[in-house]
C-alpha cells in the first residue's frame, strides 16, 4: 500500500465522514469497552446487539433510514433496562439472555423479510454501510456518543469501584442496580451509534476488542481508557485506508466495516503475541498474568 | 440492635440479635462457619433484609451511607484486576467526593495517611493483586480508614495472616478505637478478641450470648455456639474436633 494513501484517502468527503464517525465511536467505545472488559460483560453486550436489531428493523421498515435510528434508540433503551433486571433476577442469567435476545433478533429478521428487497436491506443492517453515511447520520452518531460519554464519564470511578468490589461499593452506599442500568444504557447507545456505520453484527468488535487490547498493553487503571480509545482510532484509520487502497489500486472491493474489524482483531492478535512473549522471556512485568478476553 | 432478625429471600439466616456497640469500643462476633457472622455484618450494611426487630446504626435506620467502613474478605476479589493499592484505598474517598469529581489533594493526603496507618506506605503503587493476602487485608482496612468511618465492620480479618500482618492490623484497630470509632469484628481468633474487643457476641444462627468478653467466653457458652461438647478452648483459639484449629 502506498503510505500516502493513509492521508490522501480522506480528502474524499465520504471517506472523511466515515473516519469521523469511527473516531467518535472509537473514543466512546474505548471508554465503555474497558468497563465491559473489567466487568466481564462481553456476553451481555452480545445480547444487547441482538436485542437492538428488531428496533433497527422495525424503524427501517416504518420510516426508512431516519426511522432506523429512532427504532434502534427505543429498542436499545428497553433492552438495556430489561437486561439489567434479567441479570439481577435470573439464576441462570446467561441462558435467559441468550433466549430473550435471539428471539428478538429473529423478530427483526422476520420484520425485514416483509420488505421487497430483503437481502440488500438485511445486508446493510447487519454489516453497515460505512461509506454512504450521510452528514445527518454523522450528527446523530456524535450526539448519541456524547450522551453515552456523559453517562459513563460522570460515573466512571464508581463503575470501576463496582467492577472491582461489588460488596464494598454496596457497603459504601452505591446502588449497583443504578450503576448497572447506566452502564447497560451506555453500551446500548454505543450499539445504536455504531449500527448504521459498521452494522449490527460488527458492533461487538468495536465494543470489545479495544478494551481487551488495553488490558494486554497496560496494568495501570487510568491508562486503560486512553489506550483502548487510541487503539480503536488507529485501527479505524488504518482499516479505512486499507479498504480504500484495495479498491482503488487493487481493484478488490472490500467491505469497509468488516475491514476495520479485521484490523482491530489483527491488532489484538499482535498485542496478545507480544504480551505472551514478554511474559515468557521474563519481561518487565513477569509477575503479570495474561488477561485474555473471553 | 434489639431482637433483630436478618434473612436472605425470606429464609431467616439469623434471629434474635440483641446487642450494642459504643463509640471507641469493639465487639467480637464469634461462632462456627455459617453461624451468621457475615450475615450480621451485611445486615448492618443493609445488603440483606431485616425481617424483625429494631436496628439503629448511629441513631438511624437504614444505616447512614458513608459512616460505615467495611472490610470484606479478600478472597472475593479478582487478583488480576488492574488497580493499584493506592487506587483501592482511594475508593474509600469516593463517597465523600460525589459523582463527577476527581480526587483532590486532601483526598490524596488522606489515602497516604491511611496507608501509613496500616504500615503499607511504601507499597502505594503496587498492583493490588500482587500483594500478599495479609497486605491486601490491610489495604482494605486502609480503604475503610480513608473513608473516616464511625463504625468499622471487619469480616474475618485474620484469615491466613502471618504475625507481622496480625500485629499491624491489631495496632490499626486499636488506634481507630482511640479516635472513637466503634468496631465490629467477626473472627475465629481469640487472640484478636482478647487484644481489641471489650465484648463478645456468640452466634449460632441465633444469639447464644452477649456481654463482656470474659463472662461470655466460657467453655459452656462456646460449646453451645459450636454445637459440640468436644469443643476445647485455650488462651488463643477454639478447637473444634474434625475442623482443625479453629
Amino acid at each position: 500500500m502506498d503510505l500516502a494513501m493513509l492521508f490522501t484517502a480522506f480528502d474524499l468527503p465520504f471517506m472523511a465522514r466515515a473516519l469521523l464517525v469511527l473516531v467518535v465511536l472509537s473514543l466512546v467505545a474505548g471508554l465503555v469497552g474497558v468497563l465491559v472488559n473489567l466487568r466481564g460483560l462481553e456476553f451481555i453486550s452480545d445480547g444487547l446487539t441482538h436485542a437492538v436489531f428488531p428496533g433497527v428493523a422495525i424503524g427501517f421498515v416504518w420510516g426508512g433510514r431516519d426511522g432506523l435510528f429512532v427504532g434502534a434508540m427505543v429498542a436499545a433503551l428497553i433492552a438495556a433496562v430489561v437486561l439489567t433486571v434479567i441479570v439481577k433476577r435470573a439464576v441462570t442469567s446467561d441462558a435467559a439472555i441468550a433466549i430473550v435476545f435471539t428471539a428478538m433478533f429473529s423478530v427483526g429478521i422476520i420484520v425485514v423479510s416483509r420488505e421487497t428487497n430483503y437481502v440488500g436491506q438485511l445486508d446493510a443492517l447487519l454489516f453497515g454501510r460505512l461509506l454512504t453515511v450521510s452528514p445527518a447520520e454523522v450528527n446523530q452518531t456524535v450526539v448519541v456518543c456524547l450522551i453515552a460519554l456523559i453517562i459513563v464519564g460522570s460515573t466512571l470511578k464508581e463503575q470501576v469501584f463496582r467492577a472491582f468490589d461489588l460488596e464494598g461499593s454496596r457497603a459504601a452506599g452505591y446502588r449497583p442496580l443504578v450503576l448497572d442500568v447506566l452502564l447497560n444504557v451506555a453500551i446500548a447507545l454505543v450499539v445504536v451509534a455504531a449500527s448504521s456505520a459498521v452494522g449490527n453484527l460488527l458492533v461487538l468488535a468495536v465494543l470489545i476488542v479495544p478494551g481487551a487490547v488495553a488490558r494486554l498493553v497496560t496494568n495501570r487503571l487510568w491508562l486503560l481508557f486512553p489506550v483502548a480509545a487510541g487503539f480503536a482510532i488507529l485501527a479505524a484509520w488504518v482499516g479505512l485506508a486499507l479498504g480504500y487502497d484495495a479498491s482503488v489500486n487493487g481493484g478488490v472491493d472490500l467491505p469497509s466495516g468488516a475491514t476495520v474489524v479485521l484490523v482491530l482483531v489483527a491488532g489484538y492478535v499482535v498485542a496478545l503475541i507480544v504480551r505472551l512473549a514478554l511474559d515468557r522471556t521474563g519481561g518487565p512485568r513477569r509477575a503479570r498474568r495474561v488477561a485474555v478476553a473471553h | 440492635m434489639a431482637a433483630a432478625s436478618f434473612a436472605y429471600d425470606a429464609e431467616p439466616a439469623l434471629t434474635g440479635i440483641d446487642f450494642t456497640v459504643l463509640p471507641g469500643q469493639a465487639v467480637a462476633l464469634i461462632g462456627p462457619n455459617g453461624s451468621g457472622k457475615s450475615t450480621l455484618l451485611k445486615g448492618i450494611l443493609g445488603l440483606i433484609a431485616r425481617t424483625a426487630g429494631d436496628v439503629e446504626v448511629l441513631g438511624q435506620w437504614p444505616a447512614p451511607a458513608g459512616y460505615i467502613g467495611y472490610v470484606p474478605q479478600t478472597d472475593q476479589l479478582d487478583p488480576n484486576f488492574p488497580v493499584s493499592l493506592e487506587q483501592v484505598v482511594m475508593m474509600g474517598r469516593y463517597r465523600s467526593l460525589g459523582w463527577w469529581r476527581m480526587p483532590a489533594k486532601a483526598d490524596r493526603r488522606a489515602v497516604a495517611e491511611a496507608l501509613e496507618t496500616v504500615g503499607l506506605g511504601n507499597r502505594a503503587k503496587t498492583r493490588f493483586g500482587e500483594l500478599s493476602g495479609g497486605q491486601q487485608q490491610r489495604g482494605l482496612l486502609a480503604r475503610a480508614v480513608a473513608s473516616a468511618p464511625r463504625l468499622l465492620l471487619l469480616d474475618e480479618p485474620f484469615n491466613g495472616l502471618d504475625q507481622v500482618n496480625r500485629d499491624a492490623l491489631i495496632d490499626t484497630v486499636k488506634r481507630l478505637k482511640k479516635q472513637g470509632v466503634a468496631v465490629l469484628v467477626s473472627t475465629h481468633d481469640l487472640d484478636l478478641a482478647r487484644a481489641v474487643c471489650e465484648s463478645v457476641l456468640l452466634l449460632n444462627g441465633a444469639q447464644v450470648a452477649f456481654g463482656p468478653r470474659d463472662t461470655v467466653l466460657t467453655l459452656a457458652n462456646v460449646q453451645q455456639a459450636f454445637g459440640s461438647v468436644g469443643v476445647e478452648m485455650d488462651e488463643h483459639t477454639i478447637v473444634v474436633p474434625g475442623h482443625g484449629g479453629h
